[in-house]
């Protein structure tokens, strides 16, 4: 028997842009209902983790009414700055939420599963969980943003604009350090740095950084995409930059969902019991 | 119409060896010692549309390796696969449309979710048009009695009662064919009897083409009617399940007790146990009359007790996974499989 798709090329895409966000949009529903499923935990996470980042702010409050900027920064830019970086890796962690996984998954033999169904095996080891705790995070976002700025509708759409390509990048960094687990079989300690500098980077004010350390944070750690750059585009409530935020995003999936498909041909499955969480 | 094809896979893993010695260990960083094996050697064989196959082998035959090299799990070293006219390896996305798994050591199910929630992704997954889908998971929920079961999370449901809705959910998209590794695994009896009962209905329903591995041959005996015994690597054994039986049938296991003590050695024939009183008898009746036998039993005293049993199908192939290599285990094969009848060596008192 021999299986033919006779679809046009402009169909078959319209075809499976419809497929992939019908899949993605039952992936978030099914990712939100077991979330659900633990409604404590949810609720404790939720709010475990607004506090947390709520501390730091408390931290910057004070540090910044006693030496009045650090970095070319105000109180508000390092909220506006928190708001954007919280939410962005929020957002990558809601709807990717298996992003940080990926290397153990790998590591582990565990894709199997995944390549067995009709849908790219990127897309859909990322997609199929997502992390409690980064709901606090993408709410705290928000939060912060209505206290800084009030209830403006063109800043809370810029804001969700912004921080669209920031997950993306979030995600696709991400991915890319743990997909190197095809690689060397064990991508965690890098991961765990990477994910560390990243954040870390983002949550300071670009002006404490030397010239020859920007240059990494907008190339192997783009903490200047998911937190300066988009900052400065908040600011000036410049909608044109936006787009170059998306080409950059675009970029940086393409390398990393690039990275993984190279590193696919080295899987070697395992034999590990495997539940669905 | 054929429905899998392999021909001569190979599959070739390279893994470290693991240093001994001083400094051995810091030696390896730099260069490491690497060993090529040969999990799976030049296999060969195909499966006809809606036939329903067993993919035999003990732990570390190269089962599990040829069953993904099929599905493009994994990518052969050497050699060419054909499932439903695609290779599974360059056209896996298209080809996954098609084929079924269970795994009874993978779950496809959401764990904190009931399956109600997992099948409704794998309809987006599957692309399976809304209103076909909902009639044909209450098809499926009807056959294998899952509607008490779809609204509980999968975490609170008996072992059973999850591979029952594994298998549904894996039918949910229409499988053209189905692969199953171990899907019986630690199930108690009863369920594994629905599992089976299942599956040989599935195949009736669909028509679809079953390639099953399991270490039950209760699984094997009940589902399949062809058996591949995949050993070392390379097929030794490719026949139906009737031929397969046949093999076990040949050999009879006779026991016997009498009143007294007798002489319990025949011409030919020594018992495989004994006491003073009773002793059993392994008898191959492709070299004695079994007649011969029963009669030259009965006339070696009183006789308290006979029985006459079939070798289980369990012991013939557990012999040909205990032999050393590829090549014996065939010739082992090929010589159990003989089915001329020669009963030359008749036993005269």
């Amino acid at each position: 028997m021999k299986i033919k798709d006779a679809q046009a090329p402009v169909a078959r895409f319209r075809g499976r842009f419809k497929a992939y966000a019908r899949f993605m949009t039952a992936a978030f529903l099914v990712n939100v209902k077991a979330t659900l499923e633990y409604r404590v935990n949810f609720i404790l996470q939720f709010f475990g983790m607004m506090l947390n980042n709520a501390a730091f702010a408390a931290f910057w409050k004070v540090l910044l009414d006693r030496v009045g900027k650090v970095g070319g920064y105000g109180f508000s830019d390092v909220m506006l700055l928190w708001a954007l970086v919280s939410s962005s890796f929020g957002l990558a962690h809601i709807v990717f939420g298996n992003v940080r996984q990926l290397g153990r998954i790998i590591m582990e033999g565990s894709l199997d599963v995944y390549l067995l169904q009709p849908k790219d095996v990127w897309l859909n080891v990322l997609a199929s969980k997502t992390i409690v705790s980064a709901w606090g995070d993408f709410a705290y976002g928000y939060i912060v943003l209505a206290m800084m700025t009030g209830t403006e509708l063109e800043r809370f759409a810029l804001f969700t604009a912004l921080i669209i390509p920031g997950a993306l990048i979030f995600a696709a960094t991400f991915a890319a350090v743990e997909s190197l687990a095809f690689l060397i079989g064990n991508s965690s300690a890098l991961s765990s740095a990477l994910t560390e500098f990243m954040l870390s980077f983002s949550l300071y004010p670009e002006g404490v950084y030397g010239t020859g350390l920007r240059w990494m944070l907008y190339t192997i750690v783009p903490s200047g995409f998911v937190a300066f750059l988009p900052l400065r585009v908040f600011r000036s409530l410049d909608w044109g930059l936006v787009l170059l935020l998306y080409l950059v995003a675009a970029l940086y999936v393409g390398l990393s969902y690039g990275l993984f498909n190279l590193g696919l041909r080295r899987y070697e499955s395992g034999n590990r019991m495997d539940a669905r969480l | 119409m054929t429905a899998i094809t392999a021909d001569r896979l190979g599959k070739t893993f390279t893994t470290r060896i693991r240093p001994t010695g001083r400094f051995s260990a810091a030696r390896s960083l730099f260069r490491p010692e690497l060993r090529c094996i040969e999990a799976v050697k030049g296999v060969s064989f195909e499966v006809e549309e809606g036939e329903l196959v067993a993919f035999l082998g003990p732990n570390g035959a190269g089962k599990s390796t040829t069953i993904k090299m099929l599905m493009g799990i994994l990518q052969p070293s050497e050699g060419t696969a054909r499932v439903l006219g695609l290779d599974p390896t360059r056209d896996r996305v298209e080809l996954s449309r098609y084929v079924g798994a269970v795994f009874g050591q993978k779950s496809q199910l959401w764990f904190h979710l009931p399956p109600s929630d997992s099948f409704r992704l794998l309809g987006a997954i599957y692309e399976i048009d809304e209103d076909d889908r909902k009639w044909r998971e209450a098809e499926l929920v009807e056959r294998f009695g899952l509607a008490p079961y779809m609204d509980v999370p999968v975490r609170k449901l008996s072992l059973g009662e999850r591979i029952r809705c594994e298998l549904a959910a894996s039918l949910l998209p229409s499988p053209l064919v189905l692969f199953l590794d171990e899907p019986t695994i630690g199930l108690d009896i009863v369920a594994k009897r629905e599992i089976r009962q299942l599956l040989a209905e599935a195949a009736r329903i669909d028509d679809t083409t079953i390639f099953l591995t399991s270490h039950d041959m209760g699984d094997i005996e009940k589902v399949c009617k062809r058996a591949i015994i995949i050993h070392h690597g390379e097929v030794v054994i490719d026949e139906s399940m009737k031929a397969l039986k046949h093999r076990a049938l040949s050999l009879k296991h006779v026991g016997v007790r009498y009143a007294l003590p007798v002489d319990l050695d025949l011409p030919g024939l020594s018992p495989v146990k004994r006491t003073t009183l009773a002793a059993s008898y392994e008898v191959d009746t492709r070299k004695h009359s079994l007649a011969e036998v029963v009669r030259a039993l009965a006339s070696r005293g009183e006789l308290e007790d006979i029985t006459i049993e079939d070798e289980p199908l369990e012991n013939v192939i557990a012999s040909i996974y205990a032999t050393k290599s590829g090549t014996e285990a065939q010739a082992f094969g090929s010589q159990r499989g003989e089915t001329e009848t020669r009963t030359g060596e008749v036993i005269h008192e």
